[in-house]
């Protein structure tokens, strides 16, 4: 089951418009942490992720364990949300 | 997705040129799904802003045309769905469009899959890809504020988002391989942070690889045109030399490519297949321009729309 749900954006960037679109499809709540706006978590998403880029969306369950999507990634976003 | 329903019309892919082909189908009351598998809008909801679309006097950002054309096709009935079509089969009366482990059928197709960045192969590419490498300044150049960038290419890609870039980045170096094609109004652009010191230009610059540790890229190596190594210290490399079409689910089917991988049309822009048309940069001979997808997309929209009415007549006269 999922807790919560992170997305760390930008305001330029087309693919995390798409997870957000997806979210909203699927009636999914999230914070979003847009980095544009605060930049000083830009560590926290590299540091989540490894990767230099947006999206990332951090999918934690009620056990508390964490699933990462980099990117806008279905084939690994629509499972980690069941 | 229903698995026995005949669409008039699926359109592969949702960017500029489908959504605009959607909007006039629709409006025809042409039954129309398109299936996409990244993003609503292609490489133009990824482009900061499109400054060379008519109507908008002031640019468009990318995302806001998307968005918009998206709006507006789905106001007229037109229906999208996210996935990935892996192959086009026709039978001679119908064609079957594999959407992931499904099977839809339709009388007609609209290919307009676009065109993604082309990379470079050269070693440390791959390795760094998004630790360092890049495709898209929209969506990671804010990872580089303050920090040195270099971007390779010369043509309007490489401009605007060289100059999308000098919003973050301390310095870009800008590695041109033969010389700069873009437009004139990019071109004195660029100028004025080439004069402000934010972006050096090295023309005759072929990169050779790039170089990094755990933390990611710290340099890349070019060749210049006197044969010898030239090293840029940087952060992050962005990379845009061109573009490649999204046609690989095609190179096993019958429908005709060009060596290139573009899709081939006659002057209906229906490919070899009958009722298979095609839009957008993907076509063999596309100008890679968002208002020329769009205008492909509505001429399509018009064939198709002549193809299933000579269709439908066809069938009603041999039924009679």
């Amino acid at each position: 089951m999922v807790k919560s749900i992170t997305i760390f954006t930008t305001d330029t960037c087309g693919y995390c418009q798409m997870v957000k679109n997806y979210l909203k499809a699927k009636g999914k709540n999230y914070e979003e942490v847009n980095l544009d706006h605060e930049p000083h978590r830009r560590d926290e998403a590299h540091k989540i992720s490894g990767a230099l880029t947006v999206p990332v969306t951090v999918v934690t369950k009620t056990d508390d364990s964490q699933e990462i999507i980099v990117g806008y990634n279905l084939a690994k976003l629509a499972p980690a949300l069941n | 997705m229903s698995n026995d329903k005949i669409y008039d019309v699926i359109m592969v892919g949702a960017g500029p040129a489908a959504l605009t082909a959607a909007i006039y189908t629709t409006r025809e009351d042409i039954d129309t799904l398109l299936i996409e598998r990244g993003v609503i809008g292609g490489l133009a909801a990824v482009t900061d802003i499109i400054d060379n679309y008519p109507g908008f006097s002031q640019g468009v950002h990318g995302l806001d045309l998307a968005d918009n054309l998206r709006v507006q096709a789905e106001r007229f009935g037109a229906k999208i769905e996210l996935g990935e079509v892996t192959s086009i089969e026709s039978n001679g009366k119908i064609l079957k469009v594999k959407v992931d482990d499904k099977d839809l059928l339709a009388q007609a197709v609209l290919v307009a899959t676009g065109c993604d960045y082309k990379k470079t192969g050269i070693p440390g590419e791959e390795q760094y890809y998004a630790r360092g490498v890049h495709y898209c300044a929209t969506c990671d150049g804010a990872f580089y504020r303050d920090k040195r960038l270099a971007v390779i290419g010369g043509g309007n890609s490489a401009l605007q988002e060289t100059i999308f870039l000098t919003r973050f980045a301390s310095h870009i170096d800008l590695l041109v391989r033969s010389k700069i094609k873009a437009s004139d109004i990019l071109v004195k652009e660029l100028q004025t942070f080439i004069d402000s010191g934010k972006v050096s230009v090295h023309i005759g610059v072929s990169p050779q690889e790039i170089l990094g540790d755990e933390k990611g890229v710290k340099e890349i190596i070019g060749k210049t045109l006197d044969g010898k190594n030239q090293n840029y210290v940087v952060d992050g490399v962005f990379i845009f030399i061109g573009l490649r079409p999204n046609t690989d689910f095609l190179r096993n089917s019958s429908i005709e490519l060009n060596e290139q991988g573009f899709l081939v049309t006659n002057a209906n822009l229906e490919t070899n297949i009958p009722g298979v048309f095609v839009a957008g940069d993907v076509r063999s001979g596309a100008t890679m321009q968002i208002a020329s997808a769009a205008g492909e997309g509505a001429t399509a929209a018009l064939k198709i729309r002549e193809y299933l009415e000579e269709k439908n007549r066809k069938i009603k006269s041999s039924t009679e």
